[in-house]
């Protein structure tokens, strides 16, 4: 089971579910604890885009694994504690959108930093719950301002986002309040590409595995750009689309692409050998 | 082979209007951050945004972003030298 399901989840499906992780109430909790780490908490802080420092970069160029390990787990623990994500489908995203209020279409912090992208193309972004009522404290986190959506407008903006390829995922602040809903692509997102590039488990895999049915799949290739996580592929000689389902995140991109509906998302708990892979 | 790559933030003023060396790098190594911490009401000035290299195990040392900077403020260099 999910870390996170099981300390969080409340009887409820998946944690992310559980509307009482979207309750105000822990929102306090949010603000002190970000307020007492300062100018750390600032997601544009320098260089504060990406989670690692040379120090980790150099471990892992001399095949230090103990040193990389160290530092690895150091960076998961205290990430996991305030801001983290995990992946999941169009479909629970839009469940999502039916739990909390309110939902807010923000810009993207990561792609700010990483392409400088003017706020009126970088509205890509959610934020919802409590802490989106006192947005205009924080000028600069919501730069370019911030749109109220009801959950119809919700769930069109994500269907759209969806087609466009983006990866949806879930994002706590101050853990387990969850008070993000991001659409992210690699290599711009930190937390993909932290995961991707470095394993570092910032964005934990989502509850599902993508499995394509052979007979199904007419070659057309037209689910292969769909994957930012590695897992897809071609085989020529057998012209078949190719998923590694060991390294599949369960974003169901490639499955909403696919036309001959050859492409279906498992359970990652009904896979022995997946089942504790995040 | 890790690269020590530098950015001169007196050179590059306003990076956010710029942005060329970020656009330009093939594998996205450059990103925007600020010098200053997160501020109540205020929009941070875009002259305390910077330049760093945050994802500098990505570099190739391709020199594309030292030669398309107008201000001549990136160092790239594969021998050591100056911590970023
Ligand atoms: S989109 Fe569907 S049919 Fe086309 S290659 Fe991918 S799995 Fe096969
Ligand atoms: S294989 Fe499909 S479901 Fe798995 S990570 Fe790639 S796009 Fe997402
Ligand atoms: S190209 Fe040069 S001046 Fe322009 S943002 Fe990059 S470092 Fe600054
Ligand atoms: S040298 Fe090339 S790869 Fe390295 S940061 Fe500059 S543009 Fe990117």
């Amino acid at each position: 089971m999910c870390d996170w399901c099981e300390k969080y989840g409340d009887g409820y499906e998946r944690w992310y579910f559980n509307p009482a992780n979207y309750a105000r109430r822990l929102y306090k909790i949010r603000k002190e604890e970000t307020e007492a780490s300062g100018a750390e908490a600032n997601p544009q802080a320098a260089g504060g885009m990406a989670f690692v420092g040379r120090d980790f970069l150099e471990a892992r160029e001399r095949g230090d694994t103990a040193e990389v390990e160290r530092i690895k787990q150091q960076i998961e623990g205290a990430m996991w504690l305030t801001h983290f994500g995990q992946v999941i489908t169009l479909e629970e995203a839009l469940k999502i959108t039916d739990i909390m209020y309110p939902i807010s279409l923000i810009t993207c912090a990561c792609r700010r930093s990483m392409e400088g992208l003017p706020d009126d193309e970088n509205f890509t972004c959610m934020g919802m719950g409590a802490g989106m009522y006192k947005w205009e404290r924080w000028p600069d986190t919501y730069r370019g301002g911030v749109h109220f959506l009801t959950p119809d407008e919700a769930k069109e903006v994500l269907t759209k986002l969806n087609k466009r390829g983006l990866v949806h995922s879930i994002y706590t602040f101050g853990t387990p309040y969850l008070a993000g809903l991001c659409n992210c692509d690699y290599p711009d997102c930190a937390a993909i590409r932290t995961a991707i590039d470095l394993e570092i488990k910032i964005l934990w895999k989502g509850h599902y595995v993508a499995k394509i049915d052979p007979e199904l799949c007419n070659g057309c290739a037209s689910c292969v750009h769909r994957c930012q996580f590695r897992a897809l592929s071609f085989v020529p000689n057998r012209n078949k689309a190719y998923i590694d389902q060991l390294q599949c995140f369960g974003c169901g991109l490639c499955a909403t692409e696919c036309d001959q509906e050859a492409i279906t998302l498992v359970e990652r708990a009904s896979l022995p050998a997946l089942a504790n892979v995040w | 082979m890790l690269p020590t790559i530098t950015v001169n933030d007196e050179k590059c003023k306003e990076p956010i209007s710029c942005r060329k060396c970020l656009l330009i790098c093939p594998t996205h190594v450059l990103g925007l951050g600020t010098d200053v911490g997160p501020q109540k009401f205020r929009e941070i000035d875009p002259s305390h945004f910077i330049v760093r290299a945050v994802r500098f195990d990505k570099c190739s040392g391709c020199m594309d972003c030292v030669n398309v900077c107008p201000q001549n403020a990136i160092r790239v260099s594969f021998s050591g030298g100056d911590a970023r």
